[in-house]
């Protein structure tokens, strides 16, 4: 597969696949679960996902979104970049928590990227340590806007 | 006390007895008895009375050696204790028990990836198991005090 990211604008196509159905891919790369467990909090009914059509994909290969969590271990980062080369495009990252968005607390640790963005290219950063689930939540619409006026790339460089 | 009884096959590799903390028994052995001592636990407890917990190693750089230790519970007490022994920092070799107790398998490897322990007759031994790659060229080991990582 080809690696090389462009970086360009979203047609009003790829929006249209994604638009009500952006199907997640959760993926720990060394976090210590507690950005885990808020992004299982906000699939939950409590929070009601399914009203943005977020729900969790079955494989990677119906992923949508590549949701990170964890401060990228350099282990990691080689099967994170493998998820994602198996995604179909149109195709978002959203790293989720301090440690996925700069590394947090583990950023000059000898073992991690420190980053998801070192690995993989990102699409939104949802700071906090945890985040919220609303939070989580919010980062997708946001995400989704962003794709509606066309202002964010999707890693594919239009091949979709 | 009823664990002291059963321990007391030990006495006779035992150097050092004492507390890693209240209710956490430490028996401090010399290295080229660990064998002989875990065989010993097999034979006198059995293999379904006790189980190896985990294996630590510390980087003691100033004291120029390295702590082993052996963390067993008990059972059926569920009381760990602690089998402490002293390598060389220089030369650390000791004994594989992985054939005694295959449970020994992560921790040796582990401590053989991260401190450079060599456990001796232990054929899964293998650098980057654990740790990065390029750690593993550089030849260094992390949970060595002066490594600089």
């Amino acid at each position: 597969m080809d690696n090389e990211v462009v970086e360009g604008k979203t047609t009003r196509r790829e929006y249209k696949v994604i638009r009500y159905s952006p199907w997640l891919v959760h993926f720990n790369t060394g976090a210590c679960n507690g950005c885990d467990i808020e992004v299982l909090a906000a699939i939950t009914p409590l929070y009601d996902p399914e009203r943005f059509g977020v729900k969790l994909a079955p494989s990677i290969r119906h992923g949508d979104i590549l949701v990170v969590t964890g401060a990228v271990t350099k282990k990691a980062a080689e099967r994170l970049k493998r998820l994602y080369d198996q995604m179909p495009c149109p195709k978002f990252v959203i790293a989720v928590g301090a440690c996925a968005c700069t590394g947090g607390v583990f950023s000059k640790s000898y073992p991690v990227l420190a980053g998801a963005d070192k690995a993989v290219p990102v699409s939104m950063y949802i700071p906090g340590c945890p985040p919220r689930p609303e939070a989580i939540l919010d980062g997708i619409v946001k995400l989704l806007k962003k794709l509606e006026s066309g202002e964010s790339g999707d890693g594919c460089g239009g091949k979709a | 006390m009823a664990v002291e009884e059963k321990l007391s096959f030990m006495d006779k590799y035992v150097v050092e007895k004492g507390f890693v903390k209240p209710n956490r028994r430490l028996f401090t052995i010399r290295s080229e008895h660990v064998r002989q001592v875990f065989t010993e636990f097999i034979e006198k407890l059995g293999r379904e009375n006790f189980y190896l917990s985990t294996i630590v190693g510390t980087d003691m750089k100033d004291e120029g050696r390295i702590r082993l230790d052996y963390y067993v519970v008990l059972l059926p007490e569920e009381e760990t204790i602690v089998i402490r022994t002293y390598l060389p920092r220089d030369n650390p070799v000791v004994d594989s028990i992985i054939d005694l107790l295959p449970g020994a398998l992560s921790g040796e490897c582990e401590t053989y990836d991260l401190l450079g322990v060599v456990f001796k007759g232990n054929s899964f031994l293998k650098r980057g198991f654990f740790i990065p790659q390029d750690l593993v060229e550089q030849d260094r080991y992390p949970l060595r005090k002066d490594s600089g990582v």
